[in-house]
């Protein structure tokens, strides 16, 4: 590396072209984004590689989303093989710490990038900081939001003046319109991932969430009256299902598919589901469709959310040549600047001043679901939460049967708390 | 004939280094390793304190450990005996076929064999989806209630079962297949002028000169069926991982998911110690069946 350097250096001294030669940089990228979001990654990392034609390469792999993502990174940074630059979920950054392989950044490189703790909303920054350091820089937020098929709630008459779901403002509202869709003849009022609890951790750590109750508290699990809380939680969507109000033993693409056929008037799921929507609509082949906010089923909205952030992997025995850190470094800054694109896949760009932009304002749906970025809520920070960790694996065993009738929530609760204690 | 016993040695030793060479990296060390590492508190990266027999103390009282295990032997009795007398069945009725039609016949049964895992998954989630597998418009058909098969505690270790002899009885058809080619025909010959039936000539003729061919397919399948883990896994993403667990899965939440290497590897060890065990013993007493014979 450091001969090659040399003679690179001395070749281009001699030819006198010092100061239009740079060595060209190839970044070595993975991420995990398979679906609709996944294209229009693509699409960036063109536009990248377009404008830095001499300069910079991306060369980005797409790899298995979860689980075999993260097993892939960890064991590759061990024997230092992992990519220059890799997406990552915020709610993972705890135990990738306490793994030791992300490099953290420095002041200088948030100053290379011309970025810093101004640019991001306070829950965004604090899910990449671990002990006041910070491991990754925000790409986007992606909370869940509530999809709804105009054309059915209409007929049925549970569309508002604005064209949004009545009953968002509580429990017995928003039951009443799942009610009332039901019978109007619609198979499931409410598609919901029931056979997938990893995913209904997100709905239902929302709805916990609305009650103001946290999951870990000083590194004790549902402390307090938080069991309650999250007994109230899972007691609402068990409700719904013993009422027929929402599809049982549905999988993920089941619920996707369930709603986008019409066989299911609503759906809570994602925002990078857009892309699906978008598309299908582009295409002539989906009714008219929105998204909004969660209702508030209990006190105040909130929602969960994650983020995916931009990481630089600590590569063991690896040393990172500072030339490739600032390539590294122009690759986040660029997509940052450039993420306004990035929210047509449905995420919300973390950097704000994408969003506080008049494109951005002017976007559909984002607009409308928007505004739920003043209640976001992260997972705890903890080593054993996030994505494909060991909390959701202990809530999905308990959330499954719960919420297709096989379990009462108090049973549950009992359950998960002391699992998750004794993890 | 004159040999160089000295050169004979040399010659050996050179033809058997490779093997020797590779065995002792990718098997010795790491078991070895293995062991070692069962004995500290060491994360997935990296090396750990010593903590003694600590992991292996947590064991018996730890929930999950307990259910793994109780759901790998269930696994193990669902599939090794009955998935051995599928296998010996098939074989015996494609064994009655010939020509093309025997070749067509047995392709069809081998074909799932060839199939990766993941194929093998999404092929039986079609079938067995609850929203959208055949199976379950096949239930409304008959009017019988969906079952949320993959999402049951009681129906998936069957589930997996099944699908798992569907899958690899292939292989074991192919090596009784081979075991019965390899019977005389005279012997046949000679029953069939006694008068012998169908079920007497399997009984005292096919049984036992099958026998070793019998008992390899049975350790055979114990063993791989022991180390299940990839239909696990699959099968129960985002279901109920926890009630499904079984030995391997276990081993991986803790290494890869809990950062617990140290414990990871005190489960690996227990289910390194049963498997040689369990196969010993049985391919013993398989041989003592057989030899009474």
């Amino acid at each position: 590396m450091t001969i090659h350097n040399a003679i690179k250096a001395a070749v281009v001294a001699a030819v006198g072209f010092g100061t239009a030669a740079q060595a060209q940089e190839t970044v070595v990228w993975w991420d995990f984004l398979g679906g609709g979001d996944g294209a229009r990654m693509k699409q960036l990392i063109d536009r990248f590689n377009q404008e830095h034609q001499g300069e910079i390469t991306i060369d980005a792999t797409t790899l298995e989303w979860g689980m075999p993502f993260y097993t892939r990174v960890q064991t590759a940074a061990a024997v230092g093989e992992a990519a220059d630059v890799i997406m990552y979920h915020a709610s993972r950054i705890p135990l990738a710490v306490e793994q030791g392989i992300l490099q953290p950044l420095t002041a200088e490189d948030w100053q290379a990038m011309g970025l810093g703790q101004d640019d991001y909303a306070p829950a965004t920054w604090d899910a990449v900081t671990v002990e006041d350091q910070q491991y990754a820089v925000p790409f986007d937020t992606h909370p869940i939001v509530l999809y709804f098929n105009k054309d059915i709630l209409e007929a049925a008459g549970v569309l508002d003046e604005n064209g949004l779901p009545m009953g968002m403002d509580s429990r017995e509202g928003f039951t009443e319109t799942l009610r009332a869709l039901k019978e109007h003849g619609v198979r499931f009022p409410l598609g919901s991932v029931t056979a997938d609890g990893n995913f209904m951790f997100r709905t239902i750590y929302s709805l916990m969430g609305q009650q103001d109750g946290e999951l870990m508290t000083d590194g004790e699990f549902l402390a307090g009256d938080n069991g309650e809380k999250l007994e109230n939680a899972l007691s609402v969507l068990a409700e719904w299902t013993d009422e027929g109000l929402q599809s049982t033993y549905t999988d993920y693409p089941a619920t996707v598919a369930l709603f986008t056929s019409g066989e299911a008037a609503m759906m809570i799921n994602g925002v990078w589901e857009v892309p699906t929507m978008t598309d299908l609509s582009a295409q002539g082949q989906l009714f008219e469709w929105g998204a909004v906010e969660l209702p508030v089923i209990f006190d105040h909205p909130s929602t969960y959310a994650d983020s995916h952030a931009f990481a630089i992997p600590a590569n063991r025995g690896r040393e990172m040549a500072p030339e490739k850190r600032a390539a590294v470094l122009e690759v986040i800054s660029w997509m940052a600047n450039n993420s306004l694109f990035w929210a047509t896949a449905g995420h919300i760009p973390a950097y704000e001043s994408v969003t506080a932009s008049a494109e951005y304002q002017a976007m559909e749906p984002n607009a409308t679901y928007s505004s739920l970025t003043q209640n976001m809520i992260f997972d705890p920070r903890s080593p054993l939460a996030g994505i494909s960790g060991p909390i959701f694996d202990v809530m999905s065993t308990y959330f499954v049967p719960t919420l297709n009738g096989e379990m009462e929530p108090a049973e549950a609760v009992e359950m998960i708390r002391d699992e998750l204690n004794a993890l | 004939m004159l040999t160089n016993r000295r050169k004979d040695a040399w010659i050996a030793a050179v033809l058997v280094a490779p093997f020797l060479a590779i065995y002792l990296l990718v098997f010795v060390y790491p078991t070895i390793q293995m062991v070692m590492t069962s004995f500290t508190d060491a994360p997935l990266i990296g090396d750990g304190a010593f903590v003694g027999t600590e992991n292996y103390e947590r064991l018996p009282s730890d929930p999950r450990f307990r259910t793994a295990a109780w759901n790998t032997a269930y696994f193990v009795a669902l599939t090794v005996i009955p998935g051995t007398i599928v296998a010996l069945a098939i074989a015996l009725g494609v064994s009655r076929l010939a020509g093309r039609m025997q070749a067509a016949i047995l392709a069809l049964f081998f074909l799932p064999y060839i199939l990766p895992v993941s194929v093998v998954y999404l092929i039986w989630d079609w079938v067995l989806n609850f929203q959208f597998g055949i199976l379950m418009h096949l239930f409304d058909l008959l009017g019988i209630d969906r079952v949320p098969i993959t999402k049951s505690r009681d129906w998936f270790m069957p589930a997996v079962a099944v699908v798992t002899i569907w899958w690899t009885s292939g292989f074991s058809i192919l090596l009784f297949l081979a075991g019965l080619r390899s019977i005389p025909p005279e012997i046949y010959e000679a029953a069939e002028l006694d008068n012998a039936g169908r079920w007497t000539t399997f009984r005292r003729i096919t049984w036992p000169l099958l026998w070793p061919v019998t008992s390899l397919v049975f350790t055979i399948s114990l063993i791989s069926q022991l180390k299940i883990f990839d239909q696990v896994y699959l099968f129960s993403q985002g279901g109920r991982p926890n009630d499904n667990l079984v030995l391997v899965y276990y081993i991986f939440q803790r290494a890869f998911q809990q950062n617990q290497s140290g414990r990871a590897a005190a489960v690996a060890v227990v289910l390194f110690i049963l498997v040689i065990v369990v196969s010993v013993l049985q391919f013993q007493l398989l041989r003592l069946a057989g030899g009474r014979k």
